[in-house]
């Protein structure tokens, strides 16, 4: 008993993320998300191959349409990160976290360490509800679909539940960075969408975007064509933790020097 | 106890605080004084590691305070009692704290019926009256039992019985041999609480006395006298040292003498006297002389 520790640090920041309704609401609402824009998004993929050509429906893959759901749900894991911080400077809370753990290094390591223990399990929760929902849509539709058995399958679970641990993580630097939910939110849904835009950028952003841009980059874990660029699964994540550690590494600067 | 040594903090061309040094006690209540705006809260922030001094240091028991192993066991304090997540109850925000520094849940339940909340601890933090969030922000500065506390404005807003129990809590803790912190811009507030005093005005330091010797007989007592022969005795006090000011025809006040003294002159000199009474300068006086002083001539560089 030196020292209060990592682990006290992790205690206190699991009962304050599990003791506000805003934060683990957001979380459910990320999986409600998955799953009802998972039924969506079967049903109109699976109308739009009954209605294609056959050369179409031969080249229909329906893998495209299984995480097109998470993908939204992102949204809210990323939400869900910037609220475990932000939701302390609106309460006013930060100077009495900071008082009782000074070493800000460790309170954000904290923070961020709840937030991706809590995404490790909900992660491929809310891939699997994204994926189970649309292949069963797209099976009733009687357009092609996939089982959780069949080969790639369950490592694109994995893959788009480690990707949503890396979003929460983003979040948490977003919340650090700019300290406001508002904000924070908002900017961190924009700068996650932005690949949405790249049909109306020039050629050569487009396909930079859609190559490097870290969530198209990350999200090769789970997705391949025309929504994703080229780049190996494992670049791709190195493309999207490195930038997470990036903006960590920022937000603990941040938060290091300023006053609470 | 806590050191300050020649602590400033500015911000941008503002000094919030000026080379500020004293250091705060174990075993008596130290009052931390200051009209609004002096700069008393940016200096406990500092002690308490939330802002960054511009320069200087702040320590607490010999270390500054982000280096205290076990910060909520060594210091406890009251910063801003409304500062809580308004849906999480009572116990909750308590746990919160408590678990960062290893406090167990028995010495939360404890605090809790310490400070009078046992029945409300499921209630959320947010419903709670001024009263009772200043109570919750008091069990979160005991939760650690900490041997030194720091409270700001622990008594602003509260009603009558909140005050009372408020002042019987920082005069125990002292007495149990902690150091204990207190701001206050209200005189009157400390004269009951405080045993030391440390003033401060522009974010410079005015006083850091002990109570009693703030309002010591000083250059500020004056005698009130009334007599019809008001002229005579002010040439013979005059004559034997003190200041004298004619307030109306039969009435004097003397300065720089002391009321027997002044009393056996109009004897030596056979003057009756109807009235004579010292006025002893007031703790409130002797505050507001101070602090005007440091409006009027404190701030050279554009201070706020």
């Amino acid at each position: 008993m030196t020292a209060a520790g990592l682990a006290d640090v992790l205690r206190a920041e699991w009962t304050k993320f599990r003791t506000i309704r805003a934060t683990v609401g957001t979380l459910a609402g990320a999986f409600a998300a998955a799953v009802c824009y998972g039924v969506l998004f079967g049903s109109a993929n699976g109308r739009a191959y009954l209605a294609a050509a056959p050369g179409d429906q031969a080249a229909f893959d329906p893998m495209e349409t299984a995480f097109r759901a998470h993908m939204l749900a992102q949204l809210l894991v990323s939400a869900v990160g910037v609220l475990t911080v932000t939701s302390e400077y609106a309460a006013g809370t930060m100077p009495a976290s900071v008082t009782a753990v000074p070493r800000r290094g460790r309170l954000l390591a904290g923070k961020a360490a709840v937030v991706a223990l809590v995404m490790l399990p909900c992660g491929p929760l809310i891939a699997l509800g994204s994926f189970l929902t649309s292949q069963a849509m797209l099976a009733a539709r009687g357009a092609p679909s996939l089982a959780l058995t069949d080969p790639g399958v369950p490592g694109a679970l994995a893959g788009a539940g480690l990707y949503l641990v890396l979003i929460g993580l983003y979040g948490v630097a977003m919340g650090f960075l700019l300290r406001r939910t508002a904000g924070a939110v908002a900017l961190g849904s924009f700068l996650l969408l932005l690949p949405a835009m790249a049909p109306i950028l020039p050629g050569r952003a487009a396909e930079w975007v859609l190559t490097y841009w870290p969530t198209t980059a990350g999200a090769r874990l789970f997705t391949s064509g025309p929504l994703s660029g080229d780049l190996p699964a494992e670049a791709g994540l190195a493309v999207l933790t490195a930038t997470v550690l990036a903006m960590l590494l920022a937000a603990l600067a941040l938060f290091r020097t300023r006053d609470v | 106890m806590i050191r300050l040594r020649q602590l400033t903090k500015r911000y941008g061309s503002t000094t919030a605080v000026s080379d500020l040094s004293f250091d705060v006690s174990p075993g008596v209540v130290t009052g931390f004084l200051g009209p609004n705006g002096a700069g008393k809260t940016t200096t406990m922030r500092m002690i308490l590691g939330l802002d960054a001094p511009t320069s200087g240091t702040a320590t607490v028991r010999g270390r500054r305070y982000a280096d205290l192993p076990w910060p909520m066991r060594e210091v406890g304090a009251l910063l801003d009692a409304r500062a809580v997540h308004p849906r999480r109850s009572v116990l909750g925000h308590l746990l919160c704290l408590a678990r960062s520094n290893r406090i167990p849940r028995g010495r939360v339940e404890e605090v809790i019926g310490l400070v009078g909340l046992s029945r409300i601890a499921d209630r959320p933090a947010g419903a709670l009256s001024l009263g009772m969030s200043q109570r919750l922000g008091i069990a979160a500065a005991l939760l650690g039992d900490p041997a030194v506390l720091v409270f700001d404005e622990p008594v602003n807003g509260l009603d009558p019985e909140g005050v009372r129990w408020i002042r019987g809590l920082m005069r125990d803790l002292a007495a149990e041999g902690r150091t204990v912190l207190v701001s206050s811009h209200l005189m009157s507030e400390m004269a009951l609480t405080a045993d030391h005093l440390v003033v401060i005005g522009r974010g410079r330091l005015l006083a850091d006395t002990g109570l009693d010797a703030f309002v010591r007989p000083g250059p500020r007592d004056t005698v009130l006298v009334r007599t019809a022969d008001a002229g005579e005795l002010a040439h013979r006090l005059r004559e034997a040292g003190a200041a004298v000011r004619q307030e109306a025809e039969d009435t004097l006040v003397v300065t720089g003498m002391a009321g027997p003294e002044v009393g056996k002159v109009a004897m030596v000199h056979g003057v009756v006297l109807h009235e004579l009474t010292p006025h002893r300068t007031s703790l409130e006086e002797a505050y507001m002389e101070l602090t005007r002083t440091s409006v009027e001539f404190g701030g050279p560089e554009g201070e706020r």
